[in-house]
């Protein structure tokens, strides 16, 4: 479990169940409450910096950062440089967005495999080897049931399950909740129902995902403004019903530590 | 004919699927619809609801842990990992799985591979692609004829469209449409028309019948086949049906 002040959690769904808007959202509310937040976007599609308002980057991690297993070694193929360690690389090429979060993306999906698995390489060692003492981590993890889990969720102590009200949403978190639970990682898997339009709507996701509902965000008009223009609903939209949704998980989550 | 379906998750890739699906079987066409998602819930836009949905994707995961025969051929794989949805479209749930036996079609053969070497005969294909643009840029030149890109005017949507724009028209791909989806006003539409200003652009309004549809699990086009956005994706159908037929 967490050492006080710091949260670990990643964001799992379908894609397009608003699993960005409410990452960045959370994040920079985290910030605000003291934490050392670093954001990560497993995705090589973009999505979290638009949520958070961090400018928008195409550099992941560079290749000059990577070292390749010398041959006869063990571990994985590639790592870090040896000269740096988890937190040296996170000052290094982590981009600083609004209230201070460190926003850190996998890179995208432009460059070469070879390219892609050096990144990756790194990308999960950074993730693995933070200091336990320091960063709060929030996780946006990329849609559907590719790569959830199998590792890739590993760091997260809460793993929040997005899903919206709809038959194709409500399966895919169940999918992911099978998933998750025969990997054996997520021991704390909580429901985050997202564009709840109607009284009943909460109750019926729960009911067909089997989870336990840790916050309902309602659709919320302005919020879908602030993608439209690719701003964080957080600057655009201080003030709605979903942004205040996320500040009561936020402050739910925090609370115990 | 083989039409591929792309776009970013949550953009409306497999309503559209589904609906141009059952236009083109409507119009007597032998339509098989490939659910290429590893995450696939184009059973449910079909029509067949959230059971036999779940039943295909327990079919490929009883594969996967080897507990399913495997299919021979392509046509037999669409049996026995398929399902009849309405207007007499055949779905197939053929995403990729975690422990395939190479070469077999069933599992083996990725989703861009089964697109390039089945051989389809005289059916329309119609594959909705996992979200993103992972399996285009696996595809080989050529091994489709029409790729509907589907956005929604933000952009996390454009920017993955753009992508998958910019490789189409990099493989030799006959027809691009861009589906602009939720389109709520003339701003909306100038974001997207400024993103792809060479593309033939289809506008579908944004339209609480999709999400009332979306709820309940049920196909649009059978819930109610007059809201404005059916009848818009009604008309990506027919757009395609000259190369179609």
């Amino acid at each position: 479990m967490g050492r006080p002040g710091r949260l670990r959690v990643a964001f799992v769904g379908k894609g397009g169940a608003g699993k960005s808007a409410i990452a960045g959202t959370f994040a920079r509310l985290l910030a605000r409450e003291g934490h050392e937040v670093l954001a990560i976007d497993s995705d090589p599609m973009p999505g979290l910096a638009f949520s958070l308002g961090v400018a928008q980057s195409d550099a992941g991690i560079p290749d000059d950062a990577v070292v390749e297993r010398v041959e006869g070694e063990e571990g994985p193929r590639f790592r870090l440089r040896p000269d740096l360690d988890a937190s040296a690389a996170v000052e290094a090429y982590a981009n600083v967005g609004p209230d201070g979060v460190r926003f850190l993306q996998f890179g995208k999906l432009t460059g070469h495999v070879a390219q892609l698995m050096r990144s990756q390489h790194a990308f999960r060692q950074i993730v693995e080897e933070l200091p336990d003492d320091r960063w709060s981590v929030v996780g946006d993890l990329p849609g559907g049931t590719r790569q959830p889990f199998f590792g890739w969720a590993d760091f997260a102590e809460v793993v929040l399950v997005v899903a919206e009200p709809t038959a194709k949403s409500w399966l895919s978190a169940k999918r992911l909740t099978r998933l998750a639970r025969e990997d054996g990682t997520a021991a704390n898997l909580l429901l985050v129902v997202n564009k709840a339009r109607e009284a009943g709507d909460a109750r019926l996701v729960a009911e067909m995902t089997g989870l336990t509902v840790a916050a309902v965000v309602p659709w919320d008009e302005d919020l879908a403004e602030a993608e439209r223009r690719g701003r964080p609903p957080i600057d655009d939209a201080p003030n709605s019903g979903a942004v205040r949704a996320v500040a009561s998980l936020v402050a739910d989550l925090t609370g115990g530590t | 004919m083989r039409i591929a379906v792309v776009g970013k998750g949550g953009s409306g890739k497999t309503t559209t699927s589904a609906v141009v699906a059952r236009v083109l079987g409507r119009r007597g066409l032998s339509v098989v619809a490939l659910d290429c998602d590893s995450n696939p819930n184009l059973g449910i836009s079909l029509g067949v609801g959230d059971q036999e949905t779940e039943r295909l994707v327990a079919m490929r995961q009883a594969l996967d842990e080897g507990d399913e025969e495997h299919a021979p051929e392509w046509d037999e794989l669409i049996d026995r990992f398929g399902s009849d949805a309405p207007d007499g479209v055949r779905l197939a749930v053929v995403s990729r799985i975690e422990n395939p036996d190479p070469g077999c079609p069933c599992c083996g053969l990725s989703p861009e591979q089964l697109l390039s070497s089945a051989d389809f005969g005289d059916a329309i294909v119609l594959a909705d692609l996992e979200a993103g643009i992972g399996t285009l840029t696996r595809l080989q030149d050529a091994t489709i004829d029409a790729v509907l890109i589907v956005v929604e005017p933000t952009p996390k949507s454009i920017e993955v469209g753009s992508r998958a724009y910019g490789l189409v028209r990099d493989k030799a791909v006959g027809r691009v449409v861009v589906v602009a989806n939720r389109i709520r006003n003339d701003e909306d539409l100038d974001r997207v028309r400024q993103a792809f200003p060479d593309a033939e652009i289809v506008a579908v309004p944004d339209d609480p019948a999709i999400v009332a549809a979306d709820r309940s699990g049920v196909a649009a086009l059978d819930r109610t086949a007059d809201a404005p956005a059916v009848l818009a994706l009604i008309g990506v159908a027919e757009r395609l049906l000259p190369v179609a037929s």
